[in-house]
């Protein structure tokens, strides 16, 4: 499944950039994640809860950056095991455009699919819960990278 | 004497035998929750099993770590293929000629796979010990669509057939391939096409679905070390034949197997087969020296024990201007999944789908199905019917339907233009089989007065005219089905199961007090054999139905049988215990001609005993007669009053029917209504009509479940997306429309009763039934044919695609 959305935050590209590669702000916006642990510059595993339908599990995972064209776009990609309720792997497009000096247009791609015991009873609930996820994911992430450069300012 | 006082009506009514509306004997322990099922056995000691089973549907398995599950209070054992491997286990031979996995063996081909079974004190602790199981699987590429299965770059699924170009029924054309059989003669066929004024080509689709009983599959197996005994309960339709497999893989002699085969809450097909959690249950039993339980859960029947149908057959019919029919052609993709475990009998990979000509005078057909793997559950079962029986009605039922569009002829009239006529019978169809007996114009035309079917076109044509004008925005459907069916598997000419001749047998015994016991090699799962198998002794041998006692199920006690399914247990076992009835009766003849100082032949039977003929004072009870084989029997006889018959029938028996749907769909939102749905079935001899009503009921009903949908559906990764009953569609009585019933008789003419089976019929007409009354509906707005499963949503779809919707 795929789904495309955008979202304009108040803050310079190079603040969103810096917040889209540090590991404790995507700890923050990961809907439902426990832990996230860098392991390297692009590496790192988590721990996540995930809840679709009926099913709810926790997944350990790894999520990866690859692609990187600082500071334009990358692709974040994760894929955890969730033992007998299954397992789940997903990845985002993500871009960077200036809009003005202050302010920055994120623009994803995300595709996401899970298999096993989840996709089995929550079929029908895989595609709006996908979306939701990933809006808030975008929502949140938004809030505090457009933060991070209003304390970036005040700081200086 | 007192039976003299009664009528002859009185005498009869007495005995509760054939035609008597028998209530159901077996629902006294039923309806007060006596009913003994596998799942009520509890043994001392017994362990519990569970399956660790695969979340993916197409992977490698790196490696599978036991370790943290066995730490896990309360388990005990943790099983893999490589344990089986020791007792030769980890893959075990289909019915199909195949060989299947047990537990995966370095690969799992399908989702929800068994991978490994954990065994414990209790069903909880089996759980956690599953949960606790750490497998690393590496994905590989998923085959879900059997469209691509032959493509060059498709995945190889079988590594073990890797360079076996010979299957089980012939070669096999490409790594995914499992079969072609083909039927029916080539060249006369296509030169019918080709001289053909008319033609239609569909490819009409039978979607995958599950018999789904309300009783899943489960086993107990208790290995006893000492006496080397292998005992087990299982939701067995045949049996027999699981001892016999086991015997044969196991290699426990087959005496030292007991197979029992308690109360079945539903079979529907899905309980023929041998799946892992039998063997799996028996080599744990045997590893722990204790019982061992298996019970599956909901979601692991409907992902794991055997589908049913996932026919995509392309149609061809060649007719002329008129309407007369001159030749027809199918092919079939059929999908079987990970391993061919298809249940049919041995030399039939695609059962008797070459039953496709249906009701109809073809005078030429040919017919080839390809069978091929893919990444889904194995099986392909006869749900509800008798070996591809329903998917061949709906092929040909549908195609009729397609060509009546294409001809701008009315079904009914098509049909009835077609039909093979009473005259030709015992009628010898394009494709090889012998029909017995038919009187397809009567029932045709009953079904059509009935339900005033010139009436319903008018209405329906006065609709359509509403719709046009814009005022309303519903469609009326008139579906039309004229089935015939193949049942009663088999004659030893051409049917066996691993060799074993398809025949079945009744074992009678009759007590000095005129009650007996009769034992009988088929097993009901609900179709209420206690109830008529009592009725055929009554009828035969004058002993009330109430003092026979039935029994199925015991491998020790029941004498050899090869089960219930495809409707088989009236045309086959019924047959037998009509002939079994009759040698006892031919020894009571003597024992009585012996008490009335009479020559036998100078005797009749007359309802319930034995009549000097012309003396009517002179007779000898069949109760008196009973009394007399335990004490005064003739010089030189053998005392007791028993007999074994094991019936090979000559022919199968066919079964016919006309279903009509009166069915309305709001175009704008999909839902469906049916209006009314009348069934006449003609099953030859009736011996209980209530019970052939209900089974026409639960038919009728799972045949609307199928129709408007219920499906097995996976998404492109493989995964099993109705996996539940939150999505699998099983109608409540809330969703069931009202089923008018109706009949005619045509006695199977080489049946010692004249009886055919009906258990199936209702599936088998009812399918086609309802999805021709979709068709139907929408053809005005220029739809040829609309796949399966008619659900709202799909109405909806194809009102959209029609451009119906405003």
């Amino acid at each position: 499944m795929d789904m495309n959305g955008s979202e304009r935050i108040e803050a310079p590209v190079e603040v969103v950039w810096r917040a889209l590669n540090d590991a404790e702000i995507l700890r923050q916006c990961i809907p439902g994640c426990e832990r996230l642990d860098k392991a390297s510059d692009t590496e790192m595993s988590a721990t996540v809860v995930l809840k679709i339908g009926p099913v709810k599990a926790r997944f350990e995972g790894a999520v990866e950056l690859s692609n990187l064209d600082p500071p334009h776009s990358y692709t974040i990609s994760g894929e955890g095991k969730g033992g007998l309720v299954g397992f789940a792997k997903g990845g985002a497009d993500v871009s960077l455009t200036a809009d003005g000096p202050q302010a920055t247009i994120l623009t994803y791609t995300v595709k996401a699919d899970v298999g096993g015991k989840i996709a089995q009873l929550g079929s029908r609930l895989i595609d709006s819960t996908a979306k939701k996820l990933a809006a808030e994911f975008f929502s949140v992430f938004g809030e505090k990278a457009a933060g991070h450069a209003l304390a970036a300012t005040d700081a200086g | 004497m007192n039976d003299m006082t009664l009528t002859k009506e009185q005498r009869e009514a007495r005995l509760e035998g054939m035609g008597c509306k028998r209530k159901r004997v077996e629902d006294i322990r039923f309806t007060q929750g006596r009913g003994n099922y596998v799942d009520d056995v509890k043994l001392p000691g017994m362990l519990h099993g569970d399956f660790v089973r695969s979340p993916h549907p197409h992977a490698r398995i790196r490696s599978i770590n036991k370790d943290a599950a066995l730490k896990v209070p309360g388990v005990l054992a943790v099983l893999t293929a490589d344990d089986l491997k020791g007792v030769n286990l980890a893959w075990m031979p289909t019915l199909a000629g195949d060989v299947q996995m047990v537990l995966a063996d370095g690969k799992v081909l399908f989702q929800n796979q068994e991978v490994a079974f954990v065994v414990a004190t209790d069903r909880y602790a089996a759980d956690d010990g599953v949960n606790a199981v750490e497998v690393d699987y590496e994905p590989l590429p998923v085959l879900v669509d059997p469209f691509k299965s032959m493509d060059a770059d498709a995945p190889v699924l079988r590594e073990d057939l890797e360079g076996k170009m010979t299957g089980a029924h012939g070669p096999r054309k490409h790594h995914n391939h499992i079969f072609e059989w083909t039927v029916g003669d080539r060249d006369l066929t296509d030169a019918a096409f080709r001289k053909a004024e008319v033609t239609i080509k569909e490819m009409i689709s039978y979607h995958r679905t599950h018999p789904s009983p309300l009783e899943t599959c489960q086993s107990v197996c208790s290995f006893d070390k000492i006496k080397g005994e292998l005992t087990i309960w299982g939701t067995f339709q045949a049996p027999h034949v699981i001892r016999t497999v086991v015997a044969l893989i196991s290699k426990i002699p087959e005496h030292k197997i007991h197979v029992i085969a308690p109360d079945i809450g539903g079979g529907f097909g899905n309980k023929v087969g041998a799946y892992p959690g039998y063997i799996c249950s028996a080599v744990a039993s045997i590893v722990t020296g204790r019982p061992v339980k298996w019970v599956e859960d909901r979601i692991e029947n409907l992902t794991s024990t055997s589908f049913a149908r996932d026919y995509h057959m392309t149609t061809e019919i060649a007719a002329t201007k008129e309407g007369k029919v001159t030749g027809l052609r199918v092919h079939v993709l059929a999908d079987h999944g990970a391993f061919d475990a298809c249940a049919d009998p041995s030399k039939w990979p695609a059962g008797f789908f070459n039953i496709v000509t249906g009701s109809y005078d073809f005078p030429t057909a040919h017919l080839a199905v390809d069978g091929v793997y893919t990444n889904k559950a194995p099986g392909g079962v006869a749900y509800r019917c008798s070996f591809r029986v329903t998917e061949a009605a709906y092929c040909i039922e549908r195609g009729m339907d397609i060509l009546a569009q294409k001809l701008g002829m009315d079904p009914a009239e098509l049909r009835l233009k077609n039909f093979v006529r009473p005259e030709q019978f015992p009628y010898q169809s394009a494709l090889g089989w012998e029909y017995d007996s038919g009187d397809y114009h009567t029932a045709m035309r009953k079904a059509m007065e009935t339900v005033q079917y010139e009436d319903l076109r008018k209405e329906q044509a006065a609709k359509r005219e509403a719709f046009r004008r814009g005022e309303t925005r519903e469609i009326m459907g008139v579906g039309i089905s004229f089935f015939t069916e193949i049942v009663g598997a088999g004659p030893s000419k051409n049917c066996d199961i691993l060799g074993i001749a398809m025949f079945d047998s009744c074992e009678i015994r009759l007590h000095p007090t005129g009650a007996g016991i009769a034992r009988v090699g088929s097993k009901s799962q609900g179709q209420g054999h206690e109830t008529t198998w009592a009725q055929i002794i009554a009828t035969e041998l004058g002993i009330p139905a109430d003092d026979i006692m039935v029994e199925e199920g015991n491998t020790d006690t029941a004498p050899y049988g090869l089960g219930t399914y495809g409707s088989r247990s009236t045309p086959v076992a019924g047959a037998a215990i009509a002939m079994a009835a009759r040698k006892i009766r031919a020894k009571a003849q003597m024992i009585a001609a012996y008490l009335l100082e009479v020559h036998e032949g100078d005797l009749e039977f007359d309802i319930d005993g034995f009549r000097v003929k012309g003396l009517p004072e002179r007779f000898k009870s069949m109760k008196e007669i009973c009394w007399a084989a335990y004490n005064s029997i003739p010089p030189g006889m053998e005392p007791g009053l028993e007999a074994v018959s094991y019936y090979d029938p000559p022919n199968m028996t066919y079964p016919f029917g006309a279903y009509i749907c009166v069915m309305d769909i709001d175009v704008d939102t999909g839902v469906y209504k049916v209006r009314r749905f009348y069934a006449l079935d003609d099953c030859g001899t009736r011996i209980n009509p209530m019970i052939i009503e209900g089974q026409v009921h639960g038919g009728l009903t799972e045949a609307f479940a199928i129709a408007m949908g219920q499906e097995i559906r996976y998404d492109d990764n493989g995964n099993v997306v109705t996996g539940s009953l939150m999505d699998f569609f099983l109608p409540t009585a809330v969703e069931t429309p009202h089923w008018e019933t109706d009949f005619t008789v045509t006695p199977s003419p080489h049946h010692p009763i004249g009886a055919k089976g009906v258990g199936e019929s209702p599936n088998v007409g009812g399918v086609p039934a309802f999805s021709n009354a979709v068709n139907d509906a929408f053809s005005f707005l220029g739809s040829t044919h609309i796949q399966m499963p008619h659900d709202f949503w799909r109405n909806w779809q194809a009102a959209k695609t029609l451009g119906a919707l405003g």
